[in-house]
């Protein structure tokens, strides 16, 4: 077993009074420095398959997006960066053109053009490559590549956000004379990207390792190796944190953060989450459909107790449907209310006969999901609700969202995949979107004028009155928009980044050096 | 996998060679055996009477006065003896109203599985023939399955109900009880046994009455009293895995579950039903055991 | 030996059909568990997206048609694809299969290497301290449950004594704590079988007899309390080792062990039909062929049972 940085420290203190004074010192520092040219990162989850256009699950997204490239690349800071395109602009109400990166090569030595680009967006949505994300990009019409660095993108409206689009799942570029040439499931077993690890080995649920790709055009990343490991059990993945088997590990919950925090060695980042959590609502359902009871349900839930007790303060009550960071986000709204004696009023009005209500909660799937479900639950017992709390595996609630068929509510924690309304609220509840459970002619309206203007004030407007409507009729009810939290070594640097994704480049991940 | 009845070849050759039952002696039931009844009992009056014994409301939560230490004035100016779990429920009054789940599980499963065990054995001893070589043969393809997995299927499948749960644990234990009973009635209908019988001059209705039912009924007390201990400790490991009984009703397996993340912050949450869970399990099948050597000698496959 | 060949083939042919209906079992269960596709696809994806897959993963036919598909694959050894891997479903088990095996054998050897001598030392000691504290911890590995044991393990050796690792698969070290929980049950089985055998050999005639004749006590008790003791023992041994699969979800899932069980359990929430069905064959097939193996050393010991 290595040294670790208990051991040293120990060591120091044997040492004696008289020499442990420069030596804690040295101590402390040791504990803030590494000579590590290995990363060993700890998730909750196992990545399932490394082709990128094959999984939305976030375990394979973390290390799937540092095998590949997009062509633009969302950063924590929440902006756009140039990724594997260097420039774009909108040509006309439905082109963009991509100025592409020169002398990138693949993780095999092919070099990178266009011609990789069009294939892998198209492979995208082409019925018969069969992909998983055929959706993320549908708003394209159709790709041109007139030379080796352009690409030429129409769509079939005007589409402003596609760059932020492209950053996206669904985005990663492929190679195309590799994947052609070997096939899906050989380049799923040993997948070739332009990013800044290659693919070295994976044992299932045991440990996924990747090489530094020392040609990177980002230039090399800090360390040679990053092996992952999947440690589902929340104890012990905090456990090889603290004792400094691993330097860093996602999914930390909030009741785990002190540990964290109070261990001389280890630290806790997080980023306000680019989403929020919310309990879907099936609003078709009888009682869920009057909207008078949804604002009860509201009313009732102390979601500051949630945040404060549940959270330990990591997170915020949110004031309605649009996250705090996105565009348009209104900060003069104030947070969603708790006033139980105005939730049993609205109760009495709607008519409720104590009809049954559910809350069908997976466990951990959403981070706190069963808990909050409880805690929610006996909220509304309080103002007379007769609430059942159901348990439903993963993929039971898969069936139920594709089906549309939850008896209630359910938890989801919509990502606001553009950092704008339309990328989380239209997105999701929208006509034919995956939550569609209830229509309003005014709000579908503006929110389709909305997806195709350029006008950012027009926007600004609509999705004002969008959230208003929202409010009164409460197809989602917000709950919580919390911290996402890492644990990490005092000696990695690391940002966090609010969509969930795991960047390891140069520019976010660095180990402090003595 | 607390029964410690192999039902395999051995037993087989044991149990099926013809033989007339000396009726069973009198022993002296020894002290420990009451001691182990008498805490099922103990148990069952915990269950019944747990809302007066209960200290608080095992679903009331109080957020902030989650994850508390045993203590005897908490945050909100009561006595916590077991502490507080992540919503702020009194685990005292949680693992009190948990033995109600593991009680009433336990009996309906050892019912469910008693009555269709006996019901397969008297089939296939009293049919002698396909009915008997399909019932053994469904005997032996339980053994080589994995039980667990078929649990967890089904229940994924059917959703965790009270019924489907006490259907399924019931249904993971009727083998030994179809083994006992198919093995005297083979011995019943065996020539030598009847010839025997004759030769006596007795009648076999009052050997039957006499010594056959009294001996089938030990066993059956034997084998419930293990079953009984096994199918709580299924029950509890179903609940581990998710897939018991539901929120916010207090299970002694689900709590162990809820308190994984907190084992060494906030021990208390998964070890006293964990404890509790444990010695319910020791004592039922150490009184099961000990039923079995006062009145069944030869069910012991040890 | 004569009654001993047609003793085995009935069992052979047992075995087949208890295969046969465990198979059927497993792809009843599984096909009614429901529809694996939603679990693969983002919830936007529309229902033509929907059908394809289905068409494609071979989901559309009438559940009949798939069932004679499924026996004819199986007879062949073709256990089909795992949707979620997106590999042959036998090569996804077969890397995950090592690790069960290690675990398992390891639990095995330790069960048996302390229980034996635990439990001729406590027959030796009977009724003293030693005793008592040995037959009382068989009795807790008996009957406590396997999930808490390994709770246990893990709050008191690992996380608070730190003297092993608290999850998953790596060095020795992290083969303790599983190994232990997962034999718990074997070798409190085989300390008290071995306990009360060499009781009953301690008892038995031909000790007087020996000595009175002066032979090394020890050497009768070993000789005979072995002859005494094999057949139950090999009997624990079968069972055990052939529900190997059973009590490894339980502590696969407790210790994160990448092994069969935890990847069974994984495949039914996936809804993985091929991959689970493709489990539970190995893991009864390995249960028939144990037992079979265990039938044949009966025959060797028990002359009843070659007797026919």
């Amino acid at each position: 077993m290595e040294l670790t940085r208990r051991d040293l420290l120990k060591g120091a203190a044997a040492l004696g009074a008289a020499a442990t004074v420069p030596l804690t010192a040295t101590g402390a520092a040791l504990a803030q420095t590494t000579q590590k040219k290995e990363l060993v990162t700890a998730q909750a989850g196992d990545i399932s398959k490394f082709d990128p256009h094959f999984s939305t699950s976030s375990n394979d997204i973390r290390v799937s997006f540092n095998v590949f490239d997009n062509l633009t690349s969302r950063h924590p800071d929440g902006k756009l960066y140039p990724g594997l395109a260097t420039e774009w602009k909108l040509d006309g109400q439905t082109t963009w053109r991509f100025k592409l990166r020169q002398g990138v090569k693949f993780h095999n030595g092919d070099a990178f053009t266009s011609a990789d680009a069009k294939f892998s967006i198209e492979r995208t949505y082409d019925p018969a490559a069969k992909t998983m994300v055929a959706t993320a990009l549908a708003t394209i019409e159709k790709i041109e590549a007139p030379d080796p660095f352009t690409l030429v993108i129409t769509t079939k409206k005007p589409d402003p956000l596609l760059p932020g689009r492209l950053a996206f799942y669904g985005g990663q570029i492929v190679p195309k004379k590799y994947l052609e040439s070997v096939g899906n499931d050989t380049f799923n077993a040993k997948p070739i990207g332009t990013g800044p690890v290659r693919f070295g080995s994976w044992v299932k649920d045991d440990k996924a390792v990747l090489e530094a790709n020392p040609d990177y055009w980002g230039g090399k990343i800090e360390v040679d190796r990053w092996t992952m490991r999947p440690i589902p059990e929340t104890a012990p993945r905090i456990a090889a944190l603290l004792k400094g088997e691993v330097d860093i590990i996602t999914q930390l919950p909030p009741d785990q953060g002190e540990r964290v925090t109070g261990n001389a060695t280890t630290r806790v980042a997080g980023a306000l989450y680019a989403g929020l959590y919310v309990l879907g609502v099936n609003s078709k359902r009888p009682s869920l459909d009057n909207p008078l009871v949804k604002q009860a349900l509201s009313l009732a839930i102390d979601r500051d107790a949630i945040v404060k007790e549940l959270w330990r303060g990591r997170g915020i009550v949110p004031n309605g449907p649009i996250a705090k960071g996105d565009n348009h986000y209104d900060a003069s709204l104030p947070p969603l209310a708790y006033n139980p004696a105005e939730a049993k009023d609205r109760l009495k009005k709607a008519g409720y006969k104590n009809e049954e209500i559910f809350i069908e909660t997976t466990v951990a799937y959403v981070a706190q999901d069963k808990a909050m479900a409880e805690a929610i639950a006996a909220m509304w017992k309080d103002i007379g609700v007769n609430v059942k709390v159901e348990v439903v595996e993963y993929s039971v609630r898969a069936q139920k969202n594709r089906e549309k068929s939850f008896k209630g509510m359910w938890w989801s924690d919509p990502t606001s995949t553009l950092g704008d309304p339309d990328g989380m609220m239209w997105r999701l509840l929208g006509p034919g979107g995956p939550m569609d459970y209830w229509r309003d002619a005014r709000w579908d309206e503006l929110g389709n004028s909305a997806r195709f203007s350029v006008d950012e004030k027009f926007r600004a407007g609509a999705y004002k009155e969008m959230t208003r409507i929202f409010l009164e009729s409460l197809p989602w009810l917000p709950v919580i928009q919390p911290y996402e939290d890492y644990g990490l070594q005092k000696y990695v640097d690391f940002t966090p980044n609010p969509n969930q994704q795991f960047e390891v480049r140069r520019f976010n991940l660095k180990l402090r050096r003595a | 996998m607390a029964s410690s009845i192999p039902a395999s070849a051995p037993a087989d050759a044991v149990l099926a060679a013809p033989a007339v039952r000396v009726p069973a002696r009198r022993r002296r039931f020894p002290g420990l055996v009451v001691a182990g009844v008498g805490f099922v009992a103990v148990l069952l009056l915990v269950a019944a009477a747990a809302p007066l014994l209960a200290p608080q409301d095992p679903v009331r939560q109080a957020l902030r006065g989650r994850l508390a230490a045993p203590t005897w004035k908490g945050s909100d100016g009561r006595a916590h003896l077991l502490g507080t779990d992540h919503l702020g429920r009194d685990v005292l009054s949680r693992v009190i109203y948990g033995s109600r789940v593991s009680l009433v599980i336990g009996f309906a499963a050892v019912l469910v599985g008693g009555v269709l065990g006996s019901a397969a054995g008297l089939a296939a001893g009293f049919s002698r023939g396909r009915l008997d070589a399909v019932i053994m043969t469904v005997a032996d393809a339980q053994l080589a399955f994995p039980f667990i997995l078929l649990a967890i299927g089904i229940i994924a499948v059917l959703g965790p109900s009270f019924p489907t749960l006490v259907v399924v644990i019931g249904l993971s234990g009727w083998v030994s009880y179809a083994r006992i009973l198919r093995s005297q009635v083979l011995v019943l209908r065996s020539r030598e046994f009847v010839e025997s019988i004759h030769a006596l001059g007795g009648s076999l209705a009052r050997v039957v009455l006499r010594h056959v039912l009294p001996n089938v009924l030990s066993s059956i007390v034997v084998i419930a009293t293990l079953e009984l201990a096994r199918a709580i400790v299924l029950e509890a490991t179903l609940s581990f895995l998710g897939l018991g009984i539901q929120p916010p009703t207090p299970s002694w397996g689900g709590m162990v579950q809820e308190g994984r993340e907190y084992l060494d912050s906030a021990w208390w949450i998964s070890t006293f039903p964990g404890l509790v869970l444990m010695i319910t399990s020791i004592v039922v099948s150490r009184t099961g055991d000990w039923l079995r050597d006062v009145l069944d000698p030869t069910l012991r496959g040890e | 030996m004569r009654g001993f060949v047609p003793f085995l083939g009935h069992r052979l042919f047992r075995a087949l059909i208890a295969l046969w209906l465990v198979s059927t079992v497993v792809f009843v269960v599984m096909r009614l568990s429901g529809d694996p596709v939603p679990l693969l696809l983002p919830p936007d994806a529309p229902h033509s997206e929907i059908m394809r897959v289905r068409r494609e993963l071979g989901l559309d036919q009438p559940i009949p048609v798939q069932y004679v598909i499924f026996l004819s694959n199986l007879a062949r050894g073709d256990f089909g694809r795992s949707i979620h891997f997106r590999e042959p479903a036998f090569n996804v088990v077969r890397g995950y299969l090592m690790a069960t095996l290690e675990l398992g054998l390891t639990a095995f050897v330790l069960a048996a290497v302390v229980a034996v001598p635990v439990g001729l030392f406590s027959a030796m000691r009977r009724n003293t301290l030693v005793d008592h504290v040995a037959m009382g911890l068989a009795l807790v590995g008996q009957s406590a449950p396997t999930f808490f044991l390994g709770i246990l393990f893990i709050l008191l050796l690992s996380l608070k004594a730190d003297l092993f690792p608290t999850s998953g698969r790596g060095d020795w070290r992290n083969l303790v704590l599983p190994a232990l929980t997962l034999g718990a049950f074997t070798m409190a089985s085989i300390a008290r079988l071995t306990r009360s055998a060499v009781l009953e050999v301690l008892g038995a005639d031909y000790i007087r007899t020996a000595r009175a004749k002066g032979v090394a006590e020890t050497w009768v008790v070993a000789k005979h309390t072995l002859k005494n003791a094999a057949i139950p023992i090999v009997t624990i041994t079968g069972l055990q080792f052939g529900t190997l699969l059973g009590g490894a979800v339980v502590t696969e899932t407790v210790f994160a062990w990448p092994g069969i069980g935890r990847l069974a359990v994984q495949s039914i929430y996936n809804r993985d039909y091929a991959v689970v069905q493709c489990t539970v064959f190995l893991a009864a097939l390995m249960f028939v062929v144990i037992n079979f193996f265990v039938d044949l050393i009966y025959g060797v010991l028990d002359p009843r049972i070659r007797a026919g």
